[in-house]
């Protein structure tokens, strides 16, 4: 607060704002509800204040010459222990008279020493520094050296480093002893219910059955429950008859289209390189289908992960083992494939380093819940990785490939067939040999309407400077056409053209001179303009027809390729281009200008066409391919100094971060792109951060919020698990089960922690307002594919075909076409998660429910709740279709008693029952409806608006 | 009893936060939207702080600006040709490039220098030199502040674009404006806080109004896209904002909606994120009712259309941006975009397309802003003018110009920068900014600094840091600021 205070003070604001921001300070203190913009303008704590801007100031004017290692004067800035040592001049910091240290004396330039040598630091930054010093200069405990190493040398790793819970093995913890015994129906809820009673608190009741079947349907599906399954249900009196519901649930094919989503959050999916241009991925879809279908067959998450990094250099499993190709792993490393690109940057080495760089952070959120990505211009600023562990992972992506070719103009990713090499070799073979047989029928058109064409341009050209008077006569001076055409020798027609063409329209600076020309010199100009034009359409001929005996002559001696038609560089002469090629130029013939032919060209055009059609109808089908990457040339990566590869620094082996490798004994990979040796690094059981990484995320979908909160960051800046034990304990159980994922969820989901209501107690609120130690259930809002995917199920009309693309086309769309938009999921009836993801432009209704952006790892999405959401609900077709449908549906039973289907419409929706005061409420609704509207008239649009209203409540989208 | 009703049974009273605040009569449930609006109360800040994260927060200093119009020129307008004359280019036209070329966007060799095809002449009393290109413009010379020396790093559209719009050339980050909404919430909740007009769908497309890590409640709210036309878009401005049926009977279905959510809310024991969505509904009724008035553009008097030219087809399309912007300002909406969507890209054709392009819209912006200054709006509304570069002083394919991120124009008007002011200026031939750089960072840092707001201090942690819009950098360029 004081620091704030100062700041404030510092801006020159009035006393009066001064208070009334203290005031809004101390509330947001008071209040602070885990609510993100007051939480995000506390106070800087002193650490902060340090990294953010002392530091920087730091390392950009002080320690290139006073570090550990140079120490100039003695004098170390770059750490704790220099700056408290001080230099051969004596100690720079006075904690009695902190202003009169020798670092604020050197840098105010007062004095005979004056630092940095290069200049005065600006008024801002000598702020800072003496603000700092002020404070007791806190130099926070969390050291890294924030200057890089040219030398590549890592900085020693820290007793403090190594010590940090997440970098420690895994423990295998026995289930604590508890109280109440009772309540204990997995090892689960010993770790919950210890916690619980060591702060006196304890858990709420269990949840209601039909509650609890509504959590567990959307939980492992994305949908509500049908009315059937909510009677057999309630008709199950066994014991065991939740666990029945989960098992139907986990082999329900909706179950791997629902945690494949969650999956597919992480792996920041979409269907498109987003950046500048947004070009189409049109294979991603396969890896899209692989990660629903890994859920549904519980595929080992050891080899979910393995497949993802480097599944093409795996051994093929399954059908994959005998059909020769590893379609399967090669589909999977789309995980790698599919990031955002920036396909049309021109610095293509950047591009490259930038898509590197989106591989190493995706890579190292996803499955090990580190930043690592932070480390790329400088050493890590919170957890102990260095440029140096950067850039050995880096190297592994650097010799990999992403693209077909980098260096073209417009990048294009890489797609990798599926079928074996001959096979595709076959194809491109076919490929190339049918664009040439295109290519040849198109040039045989184009010689046709050029011979058609060129004696009007000769002509044209020789008698220019009349036509072009003649035209101006008409346009400019009222003379009339028809006799003006006849002059110049021209039909009517063509005349008009050239009127159309040469009076002043849109601005077009060859012909300022033509329409700026004073009246007298009009015929000059006119006559400069045919010179011009003569020697163009001559330039031009000559050059094509050096060209057509190139082609002629290769055509008969079967080569190919075939020469290339030369392009006119329209820049040279716009008039010429314009006139001459343009399509709406006064010359312009078109290919279907029938009347303009001979009758012969007309039957060889005709020929032409003919069998220009057939030849696309027998266009060679390219076979399937993914988006996916290959091991490319094997790198000598070099640490780049700032991240800028124009500096390259000492040279680095592939490997994985030494703080997690100093235990491991693996760090240089030999042989490949190392990608394999990455995977296999990642999946041993040993490894600290895999399986606690991946336990804490299905934690975390299950509860609403991991056991660490901060599911896609496991560093210092994240948060510390709740439940240390449980973690472990849970990564452990997952390790040993093979890392069946199913198999976690079932243990989760039988417990009497995950059982228990929503409802908190009193003392729940007042210990525990953020249930960290999970005393009750956390209330969840539906995720916008529930939400929609929901509401289809609910009126009867989702479509449950699973898989494939509804993405057409390839490359990108011109700048403002529709087609650049995602299709719109309001007009389609497929489960959300097989809509395509245009990622520069997703669709609306995601983006409005709070979807994310795809363009990072996203382990837990935030939720707003706006009011434009709101209108949604007010005012979608989308609802009204639904609501629409459902009434219909509801009215189409047997039943004509109103209570009895008000029951229903609750038990679809809501699935519950309602209580008789609502079924009471609701038929006044109705009544009241009929009564006061003219489309009450309908009972179908009565029971319509019910439905409405009932699908909007805060009843369906939160999930108890 | 039947399990699955048990709590619907329940009758018991709520021990919540939310009912502690109404029992100290600090509920807002029951206000007034003129209270609402009005109110600097206690209960205002906590209650709406909780439910509602677009309600308006105070800055961390006193602002010069309120709000933000952003007119972006889309493809890249000339400064050379606009607003950055360079006689050398005059003297030297025809003549190879002095020194060596940077990073172009086509690396084919480069043409000669080419002078500007447009007279520049002084406009206002301040003399600010304004080409032939800005006939109207020229006339507000004395609000602009010119920037001569803006710095990117994007060589390509999309990378220039984001850099613009989010901060960096290379990956996804909140938008400017998000971040603006992310500081400061807005004045009106019955309008959207950030709206971009007719955004371009390319070159990053939403992600240039998007609220990137930031929660989706900052991002920006699109009016149409660049590709649909006005008339098609007044229909319905904001999706889902027209009732297609009756009030009444909206009004009756809102009623049980909100009494069904009530009692849900109350047999809960109270949760804010169910009382964020009930009045969430509340504000969109009042949107849904009060928003479409703001978009009636053609209310406006006769004189005030032609002001922005909305009476030729040549300036209509961002006559009425400029317009709709303007009325947006007033109603306080905190940042606006105007997109003259990709076509200022000339590779080729500079003269006949950046012709045709001043054309539509010199007349609009120079009716925005004397429009802006009669109604005592343009002192605290700061309205920048930007593409996202500039071009190249030589040649390309013999009539066009190629991008050029290292040294080019924008400039601002009102909302607390000096007007007739230029700041900054480039090289001898325009292709390098030389005095008083400013990399898109500062310009971002300087704008925050105009709405109050400090840049390093407006963070949001993701994924284990804390992020800023400027990143590591940005110097607020104070010499600019009145």
């Amino acid at each position: 607060m004081k620091l704030s205070s100062a700041r404030v003070t510092r801006d020159g604001i009035s006393n009066l704002f001064l208070i009334k921001l203290g005031v809004c300070l101390a509330i947001a203190v008071v209040f602070l509800v885990n609510y993100f913009p007051v939480a995000a303008r506390q106070q800087p704590q002193a650490s902060e204040f340090f990294e953010k801007q002392v530091r920087p100031i730091l390392a950009a004017n002080c320690q290139t010459c006073h570090n550990a290692k140079t120490k100039v004067s003695g004098l170390d800035l770059s750490s704790a222990e220099g700056f408290a040592r001080g230099g051969e001049g004596g100690p720079v910091f006075d904690r009695a008279r902190p202003d009169e240290s020798r670092l604020i004396r050197v840098i105010g330039y007062g004095e005979e020493l004056k630092m940095p040598p290069s200049g005065r630091l600006r008024d801002e930054e000598i702020r800072i520094l003496t603000d700092w010093i002020r404070m007791g200069a806190p130099w926070p405990v969390a050291e890294a050296i924030a200057a890089p190493r040219a030398s590549g040398a890592s900085p020693a790793l820290s007793a403090g480093d190594k010590a940090f819970w997440s970098f420690q093995p895994m423990v295998d913890p026995q289930p604590p002893q508890v109280k109440d015994s009772q309540w204990i129906a997995s090892p689960i809820d010993r770790f919950i219910l210890a916690r619980l009673e060591k702060q006196g608190l304890t858990p709420a009741p269990a949840a209601d059955r039909l509650t609890l079947l509504r959590r567990a349907t959307y939980d492992l599906t994305g949908l509500p429950p049908s009315e059937a399954e909510i009677l057999a249900f309630l008709a199950d009196q066994s014991p065991d008859a939740f666990s029945k519901v989960v098992e139907r649930l986990l082999a329900s094919r909706r179950y791997g289209e629902h945690w494949g989503r969650h999956w597919l959050d992480v792996a920041r999916y979409a269907d498109s390189t987003g950046n500048d241009e947004d070009h189409r991925y049109p294979h991603a879809w396969r890896y899209r289908d692989w990660v629903i279908d890994a859920f549904n067959r519980d595929l080992p998450y050891d080899r979910f992960v393995r497949e993802q990094i480097a599944g093409d250099l795996l051994e093929a499993e399954g059908d994959d083992s005998a059909s020769g190709v590893n379609r399967s792993g090669i589909i999977a490393t789309g995980f790698l494939a599919l990031g955002p690109k920036a396909l049309a940057q021109q610095d293509k080495t950047k591009m490259l380093y930038d898509v590197y760089d989106e591989q190493v952070d995706v890579t190292t959120k996803a499955f090990l819940g580190l930043t690592v990505a932070c480390a790329r211009c400088h050493d890590h600023k919170f957890d102990p990785i260095s440029t140096k562990d950067y850039y050995s992972l880096v190297s592994i992506f650097s010799s990999t490939r992403s693209f077909k070719d980098p260096n073209v103009f417009v990048s294009e990713p890489l797609n990798r067939p599926l079928v074996v090499k001959s096979e595709f070799e076959k194809y491109l073979a076919a490929k190339r040999a049918y664009d040439e047989r295109i290519k040849r029928t198109r040039y045989a058109i184009e010689a046709i309407v050029e011979t058609a064409k060129d004696p009007a341009a000769w002509e044209a050209g020789m008698r220019l400077s009349e036509i072009m008077l003649a035209a101006r006569r008409v346009y400019l001076e009222g003379a009339v056409e028809a006799v003006e055409a006849r002059k110049a020798g021209l039909s009517e027609d063509a005349l008009k053209k050239w009127i159309a063409y040469l009076k002043p329209g849109k601005p077009r600076e060859h012909l300022l001179a033509w329409h700026n020309a004073p009246s007298e010199k009009v015929p000059g100009v006119a006559r400069e303009y045919q010179a011009r034009f003569e020697n163009s359409l001559s330039e031009w001929t000559q050059k094509v027809g050096k060209w057509r005996n190139k082609y002629q002559e290769a055509l008969a001696l079967g080569k190919s390729p075939l020469p290339e038609k030369p392009a006119f560089e329209a820049g040279n002469d716009r008039f010429f281009a314009e006139v001459y090629f343009g399509k709406e130029g006064p010359l312009a013939v078109a290919e279907t200008d029938e009347a303009v032919f001979s009758l012969e060209a007309r039957e060889e055009l005709k020929k032409l066409r003919t069998e220009r059609d057939a030849l696309k109808k027998q266009a060679p089908v390219e076979p399937d391919m993914a988006c996916a990457v290959e091991d490319g040339e094997i790198v000598n990566q070099k640490v780049f100094i700032r991240g800028d590869y124009h500096n390259p620094g000492e040279g680095v082996p592939k490997g994985f971060p030494r703080i997690l490798t100093s235990t491991m004994r693996e760090r240089d990979v030999q042989g490949g792109s190392g990608r394999r040796q990455l995977a296999q690094w990642i999946t041993k059981p040993e490894h600290p951060l895999t399986a606690r990484v991946m336990v804490n995320r299905i934690w975390g979908w299950h509860f609403g919020d991991g056991l660490v909160r901060t599911t896609d960051n496991f560093g210092r800046m994240g948060e510390q698990p709740t439940h240390p034990e449980l973690l472990d304990y849970l990564a452990r159980q997952f390790i040993r089960s093979g890392w069946s994922v199913k198999a976690l969820h079932r243990m989760i989901m039988l417990s009497s922690a995950y059982q228990m209501s929503s409802l908190p107690s009193d003392s729940s609120l007042t210990k525990d307002p953020d249930n960290r130690l999970l005393s009750h259930f956390n209330r969840r809002r539906l995720s916008v594919e529930e939400m929609r995917d929901g509401l289809l199920a609910i009126d009867g009309s989702l479509d449950l075909q699973m898989g494939g693309t509804l993405q057409s086309g390839t490359g990108t769309d011109g700048e403002n076409d529709n087609k650049r938009l995602s299709l719109n999921p309001e007009r389609l009836n497929r489960r959300t998660v097989y809509l395509p993801l245009r990622r520069a432009n997703l669709p609306a209704l995601l983006n409005l429910f709070d979807f994310g952006d795809a363009t990072t790892v996203n382990g837990k999405r935030q939720l707003t709740n706006v009011a434009t959401q709101a209108l949604f609900w007010l005012n979608s077709e989308f609802l009204a279709e639904r609501s629409q449908n459902l009434a219909r549906s509801l009215l189409a039973g047997k039943t004509t008693d109103d209570a009895q289907i008000v029951r229903r419409a609750y038990l679809r929706i809501l699935n519950r029952r309602p209580s008789p005061d609502e079924v009471a409420s609701a038929r006044k609704y109705l009544a009241g409806y009929r009564a006061k509207f003219v489309r009450g008239k309908k009972r179908l649009d009565a029971w319509a608006s019910l439905s409405r209203v009932l699908m909007a409540t805060n009843d369906f989208n939160y999930v108890d | 009893m039947d399990p699955l009703t048990s709590l619907y049974y329940r009758q018991e009273i709520p021990t919540s936060r939310r009912a502690w605040l109404r029992a100290a009569g600090l509920g807002f449930g029951s206000l007034s939207l003129s209270a609402l609006l009005a109110s600097e109360t206690l209960g205002r800040i906590l209650d709406e702080q909780q439910t509602n994260p677009l309600a308006a927060r105070p800055p961390h200093f006193v602002p010069k600006a309120k709000r933000v119009i952003f007119l972006f020129m889309h493809g890249g307008p000339s400064s050379i040709d606009t607003f950055d004359p360079k006689e050398r280019l005059v003297r030297d036209h025809g003549r190879p490039l002095p020194i060596t070329r940077p990073l172009a966007f086509d690396k084919s060799t480069p043409g000669p220098l080419m002078k500007s095809p447009w007279e520049f002449r002084p406009g206002g009393k301040s003399g600010i030199p304004v080409s032939d290109l800005f006939p109207y413009v020229r006339e507000c010379a004395d609000d602009l502040c010119v920037i001569r020396s803006m710095v990117g790093e994007g060589v390509d559209h999309g990378a220039a674009l984001l850099q613009t719009f989010t901060g960096t050339s290379t990956f996804i980050r909140p938008s400017l404006g998000s971040w603006v909404l992310y500081g400061l919430g807005t004045e009106n909740q019955n309008l959207p806080g950030f709206i971009a007009i007719k955004p371009s769908l390319a070159h990053g497309g939403a992600k240039n109004w998007s609220s990137g890590f930031l929660p989706g409640a900052f991002q920006g709210t699109p009016i149409g896209h660049a590709g649909r036309k006005v008339d098609e878009i007044s229909k319905e401005p904001i999706e889902y904002l027209v009732n297609k049926r009756s009030a009444d009977e909206q009004r009756y279905e809102i009623e049980l909606l909100q009494n069904i959510n009530r009692r849900h809310e109350a047999l809960r024991r109270s949760d804010p994120q169910l009382e964020a969505r009930i009045q969430a509904f509340e504000l969109a009724f009042r949107m849904q009712t009060e928003a479409p008035e703001a978009f009636l553009v053609d209310k406006e008097t006769k004189a005030t259309k032609k002001l922005y030219g909305l009476d030729d087809p040549l300036t209509a399309d961002f006559g009425w941006q400029c317009l709709l912007a303007r009325r947006l300002a007033e109603r306080g909406v905190r940042f606006i975009q105007c997109t003259h969507s990709y076509k200022w890209d000339q590779h080729s054709e500079l003269y006949n397309l950046h012709t045709q392009n001043a054309r539509e819209v010199d007349k609009p912006i120079s009716g925005l802003l004397k429009d802006l200054k009669t109604r005592g709006l343009l002192k605290d509304t700061l309205v920048v003018w930007a593409g996202e570069f500039g071009r190249t002083p030589v040649s390309q394919g013999g009539d066009g110009r190629d991008h050029n991120p290292y040294g080019y124009s924008i400039w601002m008007a009102g909302g607390g920068v000096k007007g007739g002011f230029i700041y900054g200026a480039t090289d001898e031939i325009g292709y390098h900014a030389a005095e008083d750089r400013m990399h898109i960072h500062d310009f971002h840092a300087t704008l925050l600094y105009l709405l109050g707001l400090d840049h390093e201090r407006l963070t949001f942690r993701n994924s284990g840091r804390d992020f800023r819009l400027t990143d590591v950098a940005g110097v607020v360029a104070k010499k600019i600021v009145v």
